[in-house]
């Protein structure tokens, strides 16, 4: 009904090649934009952009960079992390090297350096593959971050070896560092994402994007067919890298404001791929989706967890889980075990921690971070089980079946 | 259905009352840790702050009438955590106290901007002593660089001259573990002892044997080490292991855990610490916390942990944030202070023998006051002993010789306040440091 695709005629192959092929996407986009660029930047508090808005879209635009080289190209890589890194300290050292630069050319121009060192390293992806180029890019994150520790040059001889991201101004508005507004952050940053997005959707859906897949769903066809491997598996190890530094220099600019070489060690890699992964490999979409929930979820979660609110609807959601739940169990018992298993075990834990609250059991931070952890586990299994492709293809799914709604064929 | 509503009845009055509450208290939130890897040093100190604020509630309502809500935030140690959890106190929040050196270093620029007062008791950045700089920072009673001067005076006061001794450092490869560096080498330089760092990365802290042998082989007369959480631990068994007397090792005050030393007990024997804090058993303050706060449950701790350094320091650290907030309300005469205000009460404590008494804590902490030009206040400390079963006092009073390096800690501040620019400093201040 809502994604009915009646009357909608293709009648040329540039139609039929087109973004959106339907226009209900186009539409659902446009929402999406309005949301991003109008309505959140007017309604956002400082805690919701510096917890939410903005690591989702900087996680994100790592995650995609990774999933060009891992999810369109097939390079597996463990070294997001350090190429971050590599970004952010090449914007620290344009931004302090010459003040005057413009702090968004910085932060685009810092890719370039992270591109030059993703090539260097994915020199050994022309002899290796899969689990043995992982271990050439682990490579790549140890020699990296242990380089920006010992290389003082790098972060300019300070005494703590930490980065500080200075304030840096742009037509008279600081941007980055302690006195920029978080609003203005956001919109660079959301800038910034928008036109690397596009840049990624179009390259992927070019002929660049399709020698890409070719590598990736078997090399030595593609070899076979005429692409160049080296060109090809160069080039996504270029973009890919540039995309992920310039993720980076964003991480560090327009929100940590300051960072220590241990922020780009392997937990930040593993942070990436794990996002690209439930996201779906080789989506654009999926790293969105997937920021969504290994970042921004917990947050919620906290949040939700700390307010008054929660402590009264905890009841009214134990009861009202546990009716679904009782449903849902007579209903499809043997035909979905593992969701039923899942809603099941949800209801239980939130009958018995509800019970607890009214039993007067206060439930401090730290326990509140315990079982944070466990729920984030707990979805990603979740959804994995239930696709394994990742939120992406979920998304494709629901969407499949909205457009042939209310016909089950 | 009827249990249902009487539960629904229950948590509803229970919302009631938590609003009700929320008007008159002051909002004190703790960044805590106590999850993560760093988690077994963090819980201590954490129940220690916890517990003497729950005393403040419980004997006497609060301070000045108004309850403390000391909440803890959970940040585990990581720096993007402690960023959320900033963000989401800061709004009522009138203190804030960032744990990690990682989360120090990103909130130290916010708070100069949202003017919040910044309480990093004995860790944190050295220069934020310059109080005209670090206008909202106070990392009282002392820094880094004070421990790194006692500890070479305490070096020079046993074994007399130091020229042509070596002294090893182990530290942390981070921004804390390489803190003292400045003073070390400057003393280094004036003393004429070779200083020898070794640096201990984050994924080695439990596997030092490399440096242990470069120890080993280079035979210095002194080890002195910057160390935390699993790193102290394996440093210490390390030593240990390699017969490294122990007498010649030396700790900062973060690597005076007693759990750390229970592990090797007498063969530790010898161990010293450098700290601001002592947990004197015989204090009324530590005799009240357990009639009042732990025999009646609301304390997280346990017997064995109330007798330590950490959970001592953690009392401490209490007992300075209410002093300052007790300052504010007299200056100010409101109760319900706000966050500048706080910070004049930061800024004019005033800590002597007699009010330390007063408070109950004779011996746990030494006298110390700040002004606006001094953040620190440089307590001075003692040097702790482990004598095989806990810490004793092996030494007394230390004071640091803060002129031999005031002028590194404001030519550094100025360095951070242009690297920062623009940066609002304290101009009205005339004290000096």
């Amino acid at each position: 009904m809502l994604y009915r695709t009646a009357g909608q005629f293709k009648t040329s192959y540039v139609a039929d090649q087109a973004l959106f092929t339907v226009k209900q996407d186009a539409f659902l986009l446009g929402i999406i934009l309005l949301l991003g660029w109008v309505v959140f930047p007017l309604t956002a508090s400082e805690f919701t952009f510096q917890t939410l808005l903005i690591p989702i879209l900087i996680y994100a635009l790592a995650a995609m960079g990774l999933n060009i080289l891992t999810g369109f190209a097939g390079q597996l890589s463990l070294g997001t992390g350090a190429f971050m890194g590599v970004g952010a300290y090449a914007c620290y050292k344009m931004v302090t090297l010459f003040p005057w630069m413009n702090p968004i050319i910085a932060i685009l121009l810092s890719g370039v350096f992270s591109a030059g060192i993703g090539v260097a390293f994915g020199v050994p992806s022309l002899r290796i593959k899969g689990f043995y180029l992982a271990i050439a890019t682990l490579a790549a994150q140890f020699f990296l971050v242990w380089l920006f520790e010992k290389w003082s040059w790098l972060y300019n001889y300070n005494a703590s070896g930490a980065i500080q991201v200075p304030n840096l101004e742009m037509f008279g508005v600081f941007v980055s560092g302690p006195q920029a507004a978080s609003v203005t952050e956001y919109y660079i940053v959301l800038f910034v994402v928008t036109l690397l997005t596009l840049l990624c959707i179009n390259l992927t859906r070019g002929n660049l994007g399709r020698t890409w897949k070719a590598t990736r769903d078997m090399d030595i066809a593609a070899e076979l067919i005429g692409i160049n491997l080296m060109k090809s598996k160069l080039t996504a190890f270029a973009v890919s890298s540039y995309v992920v530094g310039v993720a980076g220099a964003l991480y560090v600019f327009m929100w940590k404001g300051a960072a220590e070489p241990n922020v780009f060690d392997i937990p930040l890699s593993f942070q990436v791929l794990f996002i690209a992964i439930i996201g779906g490999l080789g989506s654009i979409m999926g790293n969105y989706l997937g920021a969504i929930l290994i970042v921004g979820l917990p947050v919620v979660l906290n949040v939700v967890a700390g307010t008054q609110v929660f402590q009264m609807s905890a009841l009214g959601a134990a009861v009202l889980v546990a009716l679904v739940a009782a449903v849902a169990f007579l209903g499809w018992v043997a035909r979905n075990g593992w969701t039923i298993g899942a809603v099941a075990g949800f209801a239980v834990l939130t009958l018995i921690y509800g019970y607890a609250q009214t039993q007067g059991f206060r439930i401090d931070s730290a326990l509140i971070e315990h079982i944070n952890v466990m729920i984030i586990g707990a979805l990603i299994i979740f959804f994995l089980i239930i696709e394994p492709h990742g939120l992406n293809q979920l998304w494709r799914l629901i969407r499949e079946k909205l457009i042939i709604w209310p016909f089950p064929h | 259905m009827k249990h249902f509503t009487k539960l629904a009845a229950a948590a509803a009055l229970g919302t009631l009352l938590g609003t009700a509450a929320v008007a008159q208290e002051l909002y004190t939130p703790n960044l805590a840790y106590r999850t993560g890897p760093f988690a077994a040093t963090g819980i201590p100190l954490m129940n220690g702050q916890a517990d003497y604020m729950a005393l403040l509630n419980e004997r006497d309502g609060g301070v000045g009438g108004v309850l403390i809500n000391a909440e803890e935030c959970e940040t585990g140690y990581s720096t993007e955590k402690g960023v959320e959890c900033y963000e989401k106190t800061k709004g009522t929040a009138i203190v804030t106290q960032p744990w990690s050196t990682g989360i120090t270093l990103q909130v130290l620029p916010k708070t100069n901007v949202d003017e919040i007062p910044i309480l990093a008791p004995g860790y944190g950045f050295s220069p934020m002593a310059d109080g005209k700089v670090f206008q909202w920072a106070f990392n009282m009673p002392a820094g880094y660089w004070d421990a790194a001067d006692m500890i070479v005076q305490y070096l020079e006061g046993e074994g007399g001259s130091l020229s042509g001794k070596k002294i090893a450092f182990l530290h942390l490869d981070h921004p804390f573990g390489k803190e003292p560096l400045p003073v070390l080498e400057m003393h280094a330089a004036n003393k004429g002892f070779e200083l020898l760092p070794i640096p201990v990365g984050l994924k080695e802290m439990q596997n030092q044997s490399a440096q242990w042998l470069q120890i080993r082989r280079e035979r210095p007369d002194y080890v002195v080490m910057w160390g935390w959480g699993a790193m102290n631990a394996g440093a210490i068994t390390e030593a240990v292991k390699t017969k490294f007397p122990m007498e010649n090792f030396i700790g900062v005050w973060w690597a005076g855990h007693d759990a750390d030393l229970k592990l090797v007990g007498e063969d530790g024997k010898g161990y010293k610490s450098i700290s601001w804090s002592f947990p004197n058993p015989d204090a009324p303050v530590m005799k009240q916390v357990k009639e009042m706060v732990f025999d009646k449950g609301l304390s997280q701790s346990n017997e064995e942990e109330m007798q330590g350094v950490f959970y001592g320091r953690g009392l401490v650290m209490s007992a300075i944030l209410a002093e300052a907030i007790a300052n504010a309300q007299s200056n100010f005469g409101t109760a319900e202070i706000d966050a500048t205000q706080l910070r004049w009460g930061l800024e004019n404590i005033n800590l002597t023998e007699d009010r330390i008494a007063e408070l109950g804590m004779e011996g746990m902490v030494p006298p110390f006051s700040t002004s606006c030009a001094n953040h620190t206040g440089h307590s001075g400390g003692w040097m702790l002993e482990w004598d095989g079963a806990k810490f004793v006092k092996a030494s007394d009073l230390l004071t640091p010789n803060v002129d031999g390096y005031s002028e590194l800690i404001q030519s550094s501040a100025s360095e951070y306040a242009t690297a920062n620019a623009p940066w609002a400093m304290n101009e009205e201040c005339s004290a000096t440091n």
